[in-house]
């Protein structure tokens, strides 16, 4: 054989194999892991669920892909426990190449997780009360979806006051960790501009189950309102037994930082009456891609989204938006294009601060209906306001927002 | 009360038949779902209240007779896993009988709201639960000190061999303890429903008091175990006027007080 046709012969096996076995000429594009630190046991176990549900929701859409490489979404348990979320934080980023962290869910756990997000330098978003996130212990790779407790704190205080001039004697109950904290400070600072008397304000443990000691404390204080600030289940116990005591509907109760459908749910139409609600997300949000998330996760589950999914799924969402910005997917490159993005998304249009890495976002303020007005078992409230005031300059805790 | 009725019921089956039931949380979780599945199906409060606790008790027949019997010659730690399995298996039962979402049940109308008691507001409920529960633990423990059954049942209590001996069905006995501890843990259970509402997981913190009020009693004292509940829910209380964060915290403090003072719990021999 000729040189000349031994060439040919192998130009064009080559060129077949080109063709035939692209995967095998070219270099497979690196996959991108992102990491979903959810509570699947302790105080927050049944929320774990639906956050992995609205967080795989948002990958689906993109089909699992993201700047022509692939997603690998791994999940570990927070446990509601910093020791454990931080462990398992660690081990996911060293054994498993996760470098985009989403969760977890409890704001103690998550100030513990930001500081391993740091240490590690990776991506680092969450959803929830603490104002330490974007304020005291901000730095360059946490970011805060939920809105600021001083835009949820202004949003309830002026549209309740708005609707109950009157109701000027409140009672507190809220729950003893870093959210608890930071929504109070709030509401009695944005109080103090309505003229509003704190006639008590009790903290409990997370986990609380028995609110009878404190429901009769606040109905010893005679209030025009009680305003918990606590979430979840402590809110669901909490809600009922202050039905129970009487106070609700005569008192109004304010639920400051509510879960929305997850917690309402959990009520009977009876206690729900006269309940105004403060949270995240609802899902009759008229924004055209809560529309279509709310059909899809409702076709998909049988019952509307309530804060939790949507919070994951956005938060998901607005990740995959600044990798896109990015156009490298590299942490750092990706921290940056977060840094002061604007969309147009699930609550309307929502804006990071480059500041302080809080999200600018509405907060959403609803009043329950009574029993009578509902036009079907999930038609809990009507959305009466929604708010973005953003944290004023003299509370913001984040100086400097420091460098990588 | 309603401490003293689930540390009675548990002490009950402790004391007869020498086991830890961990189950017994779930006997409480049980009765709660059954009274409201009951009310749902008939439609009457006072009814459900008397069906649903009977339904865990039979459920306590049934897993007496056909678990916990077969063990009795295996040794502790068998009986103990079973319980402890039998906790998770009803757990999850309620999971997938009635959902894993928790949900409210009301009071009858006429009990619901708050009475303003002139020094403090009290629910109605509440109070109707606190003569319920004192009622049943007065019956109950008549029925002990009174009744020839409850005469055995403390025999049995004492001293197995001896009953076993006069002539007494010492199974018998067994079957029944467990059905009327898991009876008084299904009463207790329902009564709750319209105070903490409903909840897979509703047992698991009423496990963890009852089994206070059972050490803190004297494991297996029928009348340490209702000193023991009122104890709990009396010290819990005037914690709670003063220093509500502590009213959880407070069973646990009173329970180390005392059993460092007293290792044996307030009333136990042994």
């Amino acid at each position: 054989m000729s040189n000349s046709k031994r060439r040919k012969i192998l130009k064009l096996g080559a060129a077949t194999a080109a063709l035939g076995f692209p995967a095998i000429i070219r270099a497979q594009p690196k996959e991108i892991v992102m990491l979903g630190i959810w509570p699947a046991t302790g105080a927050f176990a049944d929320v774990g669920p639906i956050l992995d549900r609205g967080m795989k929701m948002a990958l689906d859409e993109r089909n699992m892909r993201i700047l022509g490489r692939p997603i690998r979404y791994i999940v570990r348990d927070s446990a509601t426990q910093a020791g454990a979320a931080t462990r398992r934080v660690e081990e996911a980023v060293d054994g498993e190449g996760a470098k985009f962290v989403i969760g977890p869910w409890s704001s103690g756990v998550a100030l513990a997780v930001s500081e391993v997000a740091k240490r590690k330098k990776v991506f680092h978003i969450f959803s929830g009360g603490t104002e330490d996130i974007s304020g005291a212990r901000c730095h360059r790779y946490s970011f805060q979806w939920a809105a600021s407790p001083y835009t949820a704190a202004k949003t309830v205080v002026d549209n309740f006051m708005k609707a109950n001039p009157k109701a000027k004697r409140w009672h507190l109950l809220v729950a003893d960790y870093a959210f608890g904290w930071s929504v109070e400070k709030y509401i009695k600072e944005v109080g103090k501009t309505h003229g509003l008397e704190f006639v008590g304000a009790d903290r409990h443990p997370l986990g609380e189950r028995e609110f009878s000691n404190y429901v009769q404390k606040a109905a010893a204080n005679r209030p025009d309102a009680v305003a918990m600030i606590n979430f979840g289940l402590d809110a669901v116990s909490g809600a009922r037994e202050i039905f129970n005591f009487g106070l609700t509907p005569k008192v109004p109760l304010i639920m400051t930082w509510s879960s929305g459908v997850e917690e309402l749910v959990q009520l009977a139409p009876e206690i729900r009456e006269n309940i105004w609600v403060g949270s995240n997300f609802y899902y009759t949000a008229d924004t055209p891609v809560a529309k279509e998330f709310v059909k899809s996760y409702q076709g998909k589950f049988g019952s509307p989204p309530g804060y939790a999914p949507s919070a994951a799924y956005s938060m998901t969402r607005l990740t995959l938006a600044a990798m896109e910005k990015s156009k490298t997917g590299e942490v750092q490159d990706v921290v940056k294009a977060m840094e002061g993005i604007e969309v147009n998304d699930l609550l309307g249009r929502m804006r990071v601060d480059p500041a302080t890495h809080q999200t600018i976002r509405p907060y959403f303020f609803m009043r329950c209906k009574p029993k009578s007005a509902m036009k079907h078992p999930m038609d809990f409230a009507d959305i009466i306001a929604t708010g973005d005031a953003p944290l004023p300059k003299e509370y913001a805790a984040c100086k400097d927002i420091g460098g990588f | 009360m309603l401490y003293a009725l689930m540390g009675l019921g548990l002490s009950l089956i402790t004391g007869v038949l020498n086991i830890p039931n961990f189950a017994h949380g779930a006997l409480f979780a049980v009765g709660a779902y059954l009274l409201v599945s009951t009310v749902n199906v008939i439609g009457n409060f006072w009814l459900a209240l008397l069906i649903a606790p009977i339904g865990v008790a039979i459920l306590g027949l049934v897993i007496e007779y056909a678990g916990i019997r077969r063990l009795y010659s295996a040794g502790h730690d068998y009986q103990l896993l079973f319980t402890f399995g039998l906790a998770l298996i009803l757990s999850e039962a309620i999971i997938i009988v009635w959902g894993p979402v928790g949900y409210s049940h009301l009071p009858p109308p006429i009990l619901r709201g708050g009475l303003d008691l002139g020094f403090t507001f009290y629910p109605k409920y509440r109070l109707f639960v606190m003569v319920v529960a004192g009622l049943l633990v007065a019956a109950t423990w008549l029925f002990l000190e009174k009744t020839r059954y409850g005469a055995i049942m403390r025999a049995g209590i004492e001293n197995k061999e001896m009953v076993s001996l006069l002539g007494i069905d010492i199974h018998k006995l067994f079957t029944v303890a467990f059905a009327l501890g898991a009876y008084l843990a299904g009463i207790a259970g329902a009564l709750t429903a319209p105070i903490r509402g409903l909840s897979p997981q509703m047992g698991v913190d009423m496990l963890g008091i009852a089994f206070v009020v059972v050490a803190l009693g004297g494991l297996g004292n029928l009348l340490g175990a209702i000193a023991a509940g009122l104890l709990i829910g009396v010290a819990q209380a005037v914690v709670a006027a003063y220093w509500t964060e502590a009213s959880t915290a407070v069973i646990f403090a009173v329970m180390a007080v005392v059993l460092l003072v007293r290792p044996q719990g307030l009333f136990g021999i042994r």
